[in-house]
């Protein structure tokens, strides 16, 4: 599904990810680790299109290469990130905002009842009061709420690879499983895949097998499988990280 | 709600009125009134808040040069809300003047220059030997490929007011176009949600309906 190859990422000419391969195929659950202001939001934003990032080698989605596509071009064929802090957007309804991005997905209008009921629907599975879906993005929500939203726009914008940066940043205990029901829900609906950048075990635990990836100081990706990141989570980045290195 | 053709002096009593003009003209408020103005093509509008009496005023302007005096004498609440999207070259200048005790002003002014120049004068005048008067005045604009220019003007000849004003210029935000687009909206359409939504935060709900469509084309 993504496969990307010898991807070097710099920024003001400083490189902070260098010489990247990784391949996530269809229902696989990767996770990415490292200290903080090694690269891992960088390595998310580039898979994305976003940010002013120098870019060496390749990114492919479905065989396409998306190296040089526009972050829309990206969304519309199935990639979607959730930030650590997403942001507000005043005067602009989750509704409004969701019907444009569907029409524009499907390049078909959108039929107004079957769409409030399915985004009625998303908000129940979300515990999420349906009120929202009228309110403008993310404006005075808390952090949890915003997370909650921007899951309500993943149900609906059905993407096939989901990035979560550090989602689970400033949420409860009870918050954190909530989005990891909701995600391994959405996985198994959809056949979705998952790159997940986090720093804590919260969220990890919640998924039985996955992948990992520990970027370590110089830039380098340590490649394993969930012991690697129970052992990272444990010793911390500093340490010498034995590993089961997995081949491809 | 009552629609009217108003071509010169009229005088309005509590209610909701749709106004349409053929010239300049003088209104004159009395009791608790809302107005919702559409696009008048007129150089001149005076508006006189006679004591005691309320105006919500809602006005969409598309291009014309135009001055707004406003007069507010004793004990008056006023929220002037203008919207203007250039097309043209244009100038609005605003003057209200405070000339009795215990008024309360609050205007806003939303301007969206698509190419074009637009030059907003808001100014306050505060009479001397009055008390208690509050004013307020918020003009925002977006450099759409045009350019807009804002100039606040506060006379107070009274030291017992309270005024302030609140001015920005600026362009879209790249991290809401960013976010949008990242859900998969195209770059124009992105600009397009973000225009509409500057537009409408200084329209009512009634005034929105009325007008109706989309409106930063």
């Amino acid at each position: 599904m993504l496969k990307i190859n010898n991807l070097s990422i710099s920024i003001k000419d400083k490189k902070i990810i260098d010489n990247l391969n990784l391949n996530i195929n269809e229902e696989e659950i990767h996770v990415l680790m490292g200290k903080n202001g090694i690269g891992k939001s960088s390595l998310a934003k580039v898979i994305c299109g976003m940010g002013d990032y120098q870019v060496e080698g390749k990114i492919y989605f479905n065989n396409e290469d998306i190296t040089n596509l526009s972050i829309d071009e990206r969304s519309r064929l199935g990639i979607y990130l959730i930030n650590q802090s997403p942001i507000e957007i005043e005067g602009v309804t989750n509704a409004e905002m969701l019907r444009m991005a569907v029409s524009e997905k499907t390049n078909n209008p959108i039929n107004i009842f079957s769409f409030n009921k399915e985004l009625e629907s998303v908000c129940k599975r979300l515990e999420l009061d349906k009120s929202f879906i009228h309110r403008d993005i993310n404006v005075n929500c808390s952090g949890g709420e915003k997370k909650k939203i921007e899951l309500m726009h993943m149900w609906i914008l059905k993407p096939s690879l989901i990035i979560l940066d550090e989602i689970d940043s400033g949420l409860d205990v009870d918050a954190i499983k909530l989005v990891a029901k909701n995600i391994s829900e959405y996985l198994k609906e959809y056949k979705a895949s998952l790159l997940l950048i986090t720093h804590s075990n919260n969220l990890i635990n919640n998924f039985k097998e996955f992948y990992t990836h520990v970027i370590d100081n110089e830039g380098k990706i340590i490649d394993g499988d969930k012991s690697l990141a129970i052992e990272t989570l444990e010793k911390g980045f500093n340490n010498n990280i034995k590993t089961n290195i997995i081949s491809e | 709600m009552n629609k009217i053709l108003v071509s010169d002096i009229i005088d309005l009593e509590s209610g909701t009125y749709l106004l349409e003009f053929t010239n300049n003209a003088t209104i004159n408020i009395k009791g608790n009134v809302i107005i919702y103005i559409n696009n008048s093509k007129i150089s001149n509008l005076t508006i006189n808040l006679k004591d005691k009496s309320i105006l919500n005023l809602y006005k969409l302007n598309l291009n014309n040069n135009l001055v707004v005096d406003i007069n507010q004498f004793n004990n008056t609440k006023l929220s002037y809300n203008e919207t203007l999207i250039n097309k043209l070259d244009n100038e609005l200048i605003i003057n209200n003047n405070i000339l009795g005790n215990n008024n309360n002003s609050n205007i806003s002014v939303r301007c969206l220059a698509n190419n074009k120049k637009s030059i907003i004068k808001g100014n306050i005048f505060i009479k001397d030997n009055t008390l208690g008067n509050d004013a307020k005045e918020e003009i925002r604009g977006i450099n759409n490929g045009g350019l807009v220019q804002i100039e606040p003007n506060i006379i107070c000849h009274t030291n017992e007011v309270s005024a302030n004003h609140l001015t920005t210029i600026g362009y879209l935000n790249k991290m809401e176009i960013n976010y949008l687009r990242s859900k998969g909206i195209t770059k124009n359409n992105a600009k397009k949600i973000l225009l509409n939504a500057f537009i409408k935060s200084n329209l009512s709900e009634e005034f929105r309906e009325i007008l109706g469509g989309d409106l930063s084309v």
